[in-house]
């Protein structure tokens, strides 16, 4: 019990030794993840606007005149059994109407003037699985469907889609690469600082070893420090990237990090504090 | 027997520090191990803490052996050592009182117990009013002996002193020897390493010279004498 005592009161004397030093430890610990969450918020938003991106990445079907509501949801649900399509939205002429009228406000009195008996064609609006998004998987995905019973055209956007996928398939690469080379360095950055200021206390640790310390007893107060600098380092390296990105929210459009991808940030940052603490405690014993 | 070393060879790199050492310490001796710079003094007393292991042969610490002992043993061991450095190695951040109550303090010894030996220990070294004094804002005989009083707070058989009095003025290395004699005295076997043998008087301790690594036997200190 008094060893528990004697414990915590270490601790607690190790994070209030050397206030100076722990402050620069954390600036620059701060500064590294400040880097790296600007790195992720750019990628986080990329990544949002690639998905929108795939996700247009669909096909127009339009089903004959003739086609009554129930028959063309049976060609809907047919459709949606093939495999890598994603969704499939049935438009009635209705819809279609009201759409086009919507979009296109100035030329509603194309429709006014085709009279009432006019209907635009239903169609189905299909949304295929992002992963499944190459240039022959569609085209042969838009032969099949457009050899389907009751289906007057597939259409796609067969001119721009071969250059999109490639373009997304290369940042999505490049932003994998950035983000391994960032985390390695981040991670490095943040254990050599907490390693050096710990080694800083060798004698203290000297010191602990020749009185009979148990060396769990030696390091506990290292590895709360580690913890301790590293939440507080990436969580003010959070804080800071968060105030930078509501500063420029006016300028650009964009969002902040999820919770999940904040919640890595903050356990990376322990994570590597406390193996640089453990590393630099660590005394080599013959 | 405290200390036995049977065949023993350390070495940093390639050349030894010490070589062919066979030793043996009594409980309640006063062994002095001298020799010039370099020749092993400090090695020698790191392997009795076992702060070092022997490449070859074998020492033994009361009965922790180098070739057995484990990692979490070794601070078993040292609660039963108190050393003493030619810098003292106190902690800056802590009152005279908080560095002579560490060795307890990491046993997890009760608070009510660590105030009375620590007290009555200080009173004892005549340091009572130095308590709460920083170790910068004593004098270098006066922080040795919160060094020393942090060694023996524990009760270990043996008190190991390497070059206790090298930074020290030649009157205060007197007390200081006084003082290591006089815990001898009460019962602690006490090894102390220095480069000149002659502030222990002779009779009062067992002498041996390390030249180059190597152990020259007893009472080589005359010897040594009339070489300078
Ligand atoms: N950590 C080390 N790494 C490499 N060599 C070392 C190390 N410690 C000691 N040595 C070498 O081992 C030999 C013995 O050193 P040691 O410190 O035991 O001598 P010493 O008798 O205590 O000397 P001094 O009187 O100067 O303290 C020396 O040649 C020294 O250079
Ligand atoms: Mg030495």
């Amino acid at each position: 019990m008094s060893l528990v005592k004697s414990a915590l009161r270490e601790i607690s004397l190790n994070l209030h030794s050397r206030p100076g030093a722990r402050l620069v430890t954390l600036l620059m610990v701060a500064l590294a993840f400040i880097v790296f969450n600007t790195f992720l918020i750019i990628s986080w938003n990329l990544q949002g606007i690639m998905d929108r991106e795939e996700n247009l990445v669909g096909m127009e079907v339009f089903l004959y005149r003739g086609i009554s509501q129930a028959e063309g949801r049976l060609i809907g649900d047919h459709i949606s059994s093939m495999q890598d399509v994603k969704s499939v939205y049935f438009v009635s002429p209705q819809e279609a109407e009201a759409l086009f009228r919507a979009d296109l406000p100035g030329r509603a009195d194309l429709l006014d003037v085709m009279g009432t008996d006019f209907r635009l064609p239903a169609s189905l609006q299909i949304v295929f699985e992002t992963e499944a998004i190459s240039q022959g998987r569609i085209s042969e995905l838009s032969r099949q469907i457009g050899a389907i019973a009751g289906v007057e055209d597939a259409v796609y956007g067969e001119d721009y889609l071969p250059g999109l996928l490639k373009t997304v398939t290369t940042i999505r690469r490049l932003v994998i690469l950035l983000g391994i080379v960032l985390v390695s360095s981040i991670s490095l950055v943040v254990f050599y600082t907490v390693r050096l200021s710990v080694v800083r206390r060798s004698l203290t640790v000297d010191i602990m070893r020749t009185v009979g310390a148990p060396w769990w007893f030696i390091r506990i107060p290292f590895v709360v420090e580690g913890i301790f600098m590293g939440v507080t380092g990436s969580a003010g390296g959070l804080a800071l990237a968060a105030i930078l990105s509501k500063v420029l929210s006016s300028a650009v459009t964009h969002r902040f990090m999820p919770m999940s991808w904040i919640t890595l940030v903050i356990l990376l940052g322990a994570v590597t504090g406390t193996v640089g603490a453990l590393a630099g405690s660590y005394e080599k014993e013959r | 027997m405290l200390v036995t070393m049977n065949g023993v060879r350390l070495s940093y790199g390639r050349w030894p520090a010490l070589d062919k050492i066979d030793m043996e310490i009594r409980q309640g001796e006063f062994v002095v191990i001298s020799g010039a710079s370099g020749a092993g003094k400090t090695s020698l007393l790191r392997l009795i803490w076992m702060g070092d292991r022997p490449d070859s042969g074998i020492v033994d610490v009361s009965g922790f052996r180098s070739d057995r002992i484990r990692k979490v043993e070794l601070p078993q061991l040292r609660r039963k050592i108190g050393i003493v450095f030619q810098d003292f190695r106190l902690l800056h951040t802590r009152t005279v009182f908080d560095n002579v109550a560490l060795p307890l303090q990491v046993t997890g010894t009760g608070n009510r117990i660590v105030q009375k030996r620590v007290i009555s220990l200080l009173a004892r070294m005549g340091l009572s009013h130095r308590r709460n004094a920083f170790p910068h804002e004593l004098s270098g005989g006066e922080q040795q002996r919160v060094a020393i009083a942090r060694a023996m707070v524990a009760h270990p058989v043996i008190l190991l002193a390497d070059e206790p009095t090298g930074n020290l003025d030649p009157e205060v290395s007197m007390e200081v020897v006084e003082l290591l004699l006089e815990i001898n005295r009460a019962g602690t076997t006490v090894v102390m390493a220095t480069h000149d043998p002659r502030q222990v008087p002779a009779g009062k301790g067992r002498f041996l010279f390390l030249d180059k690594g190597v152990l020259r036997g007893a009472d080589r200190w005359t010897e040594l004498d009339s070489d300078s």
